[in-house]
């Protein structure tokens, strides 16, 4: 609209490749450019369902430790049925 | 009678020769306790005529002082005899409600239905501000708050108002007039002054001088619009605002030096650019137009009115004329800045405010000026636009001291939706503060004192330098700042930003 500069977000989502289990939770992560990696352990989840009047929003995120001990918070958008990562 | 002249409150008395202004009084006052309900109080319809046949409109326009220049306060010159500088010629172009056409001209599916315009910057009791001629044929009216007006006609459309978009138009308008005369003076949106001194060589007589201007509209305004635009000609802007109230659309009043008194003897007592309580007093004293007024003896004003009775005199008899003179505005310096998403949070808009006033403290454009005057605005989500202004008690080049009354006006008066862009317009300013120079920072060095440059929105000359070397270099400045945009957001993404670090 206008020649303004941007605010550029920081912490956008990535598309990840995750294998669930039966429970639909994340079994598998395979982030961009890495191989996959187990799932160890899920430390936290919850659920944002937000701006419903604009473009809604609808996550159920997981906190989720890799074999690796790295920590990934990951959520499953229920609207388009993809998996990201996310820093936050 | 003139249609001008209210025929209700009081009764009109003849007045024969100079009366005294202290008889009239007292038996005003006798009578306005009998007729209390009667005295007319013409409640912000100004004195605009209702000429609902030519145009189809009920004048609703509040402002009937005179200003100078769209966004700003009062400003009444006046000359006696020879005028030194301006035009004493003068052309009046107004556009009654102007917002709401230029709304109307957005939205034509509109035009067949009840539309009102609110007034812009309140937020708790919101007023209607413009009515279409449909809404007033059901009872609506200016200044009515919106219930009343909803109960009125239930099918009533409400508009937000969208400065921006009405500011847009009177900068193209301005433009395009100027190409006609450089001496033009606006008096709020919708209302320009052309000084039109030796153009008669130029564009011939009056009346093709007045039909140029119009015609020129047409460059800019769809014909409907300059269709009901009002002209009028005459010596002073006083004169010729007069006579654009009295035209109707497309039928200029011109009236010539010889004709202006009596033109203006039968004018309201309204239409003086005086204080509204001297009218409201002239009209209980059963004075109703500017031919009964100058009747009375110029002492008896001056006992009664002060200074301003002198003035109104003045005004009435033709003898103050007031030329046109060219308005200056400063260039302004705008900064302004695109939310990957609509923001509503306060607090993500005052931290929007202080980077926007920093980055337009920070622009070369500003040096060695302080600021007066400042604008804040919003391009809202779903279209429309949001505005306040403020003027600074002194003049500063201090984020704080800029930043903080309009986050005053903001509480008073917030966005009425999500922000989408949010703009700082520096609008007036002064000469550097003494302070300022006595403790410049730049002289100092060092790191500590760099950081604390930063924090206070101040660039070290070392970075700033950096950054122009990069740009040369790359062609856009590399750096960026993290900016908090939403810290408590629940989505991870509105919390933090990336702003380029451009100073």
């Amino acid at each position: 609209m206008s020649d303004a500069p941007r605010l550029r977000p920081l912490g956008l989502p990535r598309v990840v490749h995750v294998r669930t289990d039966e429970f639909g939770d994340p079994e598998f992560v395979r982030l961009s450019g890495k191989p996959a990696r187990r799932v160890e352990a899920i430390r936290e989840r919850w659920r944002i369902d937000d701006e419903w009047w604009r473009q809604p929003i609808s996550r159920e995120y997981r906190a989720v430790v890799l074999d690796d001990g790295r920590s990934v918070t990951l959520y499953h958008d229920l609207l388009d049925g993809l998996w990201y990562a996310q820093r936050g | 009678m003139h249609p001008w002249i209210p025929t209700h409150g009081l009764v009109r008395r003849r007045i024969r020769g100079p009366l005294s202004l202290g008889d009239l009084t007292q038996k005003a006052m006798s009578e306005s306790h009998s007729n209390a309900q009667r005295v007319p109080t013409h409640p912000g319809s100004g004195w605009a005529p209702t000429d609902n046949n030519s145009t189809g409109w009920t004048p609703t326009t509040p402002d009937t002082g005179w200003a100078s220049g769209p966004r700003s306060g009062s400003a009444f010159h006046s000359t006696s005899g020879r005028v030194s500088s301006g035009s004493r010629q003068a052309l009046c172009l107004w556009l009654p409600t102007f917002e709401l056409r230029l709304e109307l001209l957005r939205s034509p599916e509109l035009d067949t239905t009840s539309v009102a315009l609110l007034s812009p910057g309140e937020s708790t009791r919101r007023t209607i501000w413009q009515v279409s001629e449909r809404a007033h044929d059901a009872g609506v009216r200016p200044d009515q708050l919106v219930s009343q007006a909803v109960s009125l006609c239930p099918s009533l459309t409400i508009l937000e108002p969208d400065p921006a978009h009405y500011d847009a138009a009177v900068d193209s308008m301005l433009e395009t007039l100027s190409e006609l005369t450089p001496i033009l003076e606006p008096a709020g949106r919708g209302r320009v002054f052309l000084g039109m001194d030796g153009l008669g060589r130029l564009f011939g007589s009056p009346e093709n001088q007045t039909k140029r201007a119009l015609c020129s509209l047409f460059q800019i305004f769809p014909p409907p619009l300059v269709a009901a635009t009002r002209a009028g000609m005459a010596p002073g802007k006083f004169g010729a605002w007069v006579a654009a109230a009295a035209a109707r659309s497309g039928d200029p009043v011109i009236v010539t030096e010889s004709e202006l008194t009596k033109f203006l003897a039968r004018c309201p007592v309204s239409a003086l650019p005086v204080d509204p309580l001297i009218i409201q007093r002239l009209e209980r004293l059963g004075v109703r137009s500017l031919g009964e007024l100058k009747r009375f003896p110029e002492p008896s004003l001056v006992a009664q009115f002060g200074e301003e009775g002198r003035d109104a005199l003045a005004w009435s008899m033709g003898k103050r004329i007031d030329p046109v003179r060219p308005w200056h505005r400063p260039k302004p310096i705008r900064v302004s800045l695109d939310f990957p998403n609509p923001v509503g949070i306060t607090e993500t808009l005052h931290g929007a405010l202080d980077r926007l006033v920093e980055r337009a403290l920070s622009r070369p454009k500003r040096r060695g000026r302080s600021v007066t005057s400042v604008r804040m605005g919003a391009h809202l989500e779903g279209g429309g636009s949001w505005f306040v202004e403020t003027v600074l008690r002194e003049p500063t080049t201090q984020r704080e001291r800029i930043a903080s009354p309009l986050r005053m006006k903001m509480a008073i008066s917030p966005p009425p939706r999500a922000v989408e862009t949010l703009l700082v317009e520096f609008t007036q300013f002064g000469a550097q503060s003494a302070q300022t120079g006595l403790f410049d920072r730049k002289d100092e060095n060092g790191r500590a004192a760099a950081g604390r440059d930063l924090a206070q929105g101040e660039v070290p000359p070392s970075l700033r330098d950096a950054v122009k070397e990069l740009k040369l270099r790359l062609g856009h400045s590399p750096l960026y700042r993290v900016v908090e945009v939403d810290p408590w957001s629940r989505i991870p993404e509105r919390r933090h930003a990336l702003l380029s670090f451009d100073p």
